[in-house]
């Protein structure tokens, strides 16, 4: 598949974990804790997981929910998974 | 593989009246659960919603499917042996398209997007006759009692 470029992925990321979160995306910065910055609880982290799952195609064990805390682990995490498909 | 009201019981906690599943048609594991609720219209929230013009609300439709989630649930979701597990709504996610009318088979349709060890989400629709009445998403989390 096509590269996606990381600017945009964060974009797109960011976009969809505000809607779930329920923030507005400003307050999404690459080093903002989900859950303490941002009031997110472990049904949203799941949402988000699920989200960007459908959103990629992709498969994420559940061990890398622990990995959803800020923007810059939830690119990181996805790149990842990008780079496997 | 089937499920009658007695099956039902043992996975599901909930009682009359609020018991909103009466038999799983289809019980894929893991995979899919049809089950459905009858609509006798002698149920006591037609009373009141509403007096002379009974439509079942849609907030029991979303009832009867997150207790048909949590049978799907219980087939992906581990168990230990002695312990109790209660199941909780987080997020619901449901457009409802045509009104339920008493005398009725509703029918649940749940499958999974993403299922963990203590939550999930599904996705959902139910039927009239194999006509779409309500459908969405559900989130849920389970605990141990």
């Amino acid at each position: 598949m096509a590269a996606i470029k990381t600017e945009n992925l964060e974009k797109e990321l960011r976009s969809l974990i505000a809607e779930i979160i329920e923030v507005e995306e400003e307050k999404i910065t690459l080093d903002a804790s989900f859950v303490e910055d941002l009031g997110m609880d472990s049904m949203m982290a799941l949402e988000i997981l699920a989200a960007i799952e459908k959103k990629y195609k992709l498969r994420v064990p559940e061990e890398h929910l622990t990995k959803i805390t800020n923007l810059k682990q939830v690119l990181n995490t996805t790149k990842e998974f990008l780079g496997k498909k | 593989m089937k499920l009658n009201i007695e099956d039902i019981k043992q996975i599901l906690p909930q009682r009359e009246p609020f018991l909103f599943i009466d038999e799983v048609l289809e019980f894929e594991e893991g995979k899919k659960v049809v089950a459905i609720k009858n609509i006798t219209g002698k149920e006591d929230f037609f009373k009141g919603h509403f007096p002379g013009n009974p439509i079942m609300p849609g907030v029991l439709i979303i009832e009867a499917m997150a207790q048909a989630a949590i049978i799907l649930a219980s087939t992906i979701l581990p168990k230990e042996e002695g312990k109790k597990y209660i199941y909780y709504l987080a997020k619901s996610n449901i457009r409802f398209l045509k009104p339920v009318f008493p005398k009725a088979k509703l029918k649940l349709v749940v499958e999974p997007l993403k299922i963990i060890s203590g939550a999930g989400i599904v996705k959902t629709e139910a039927y009239i006759e194999d006509e779409i009445v309500a459908r969405g998403e559900i989130s849920f989390g389970r605990k141990e009692e």
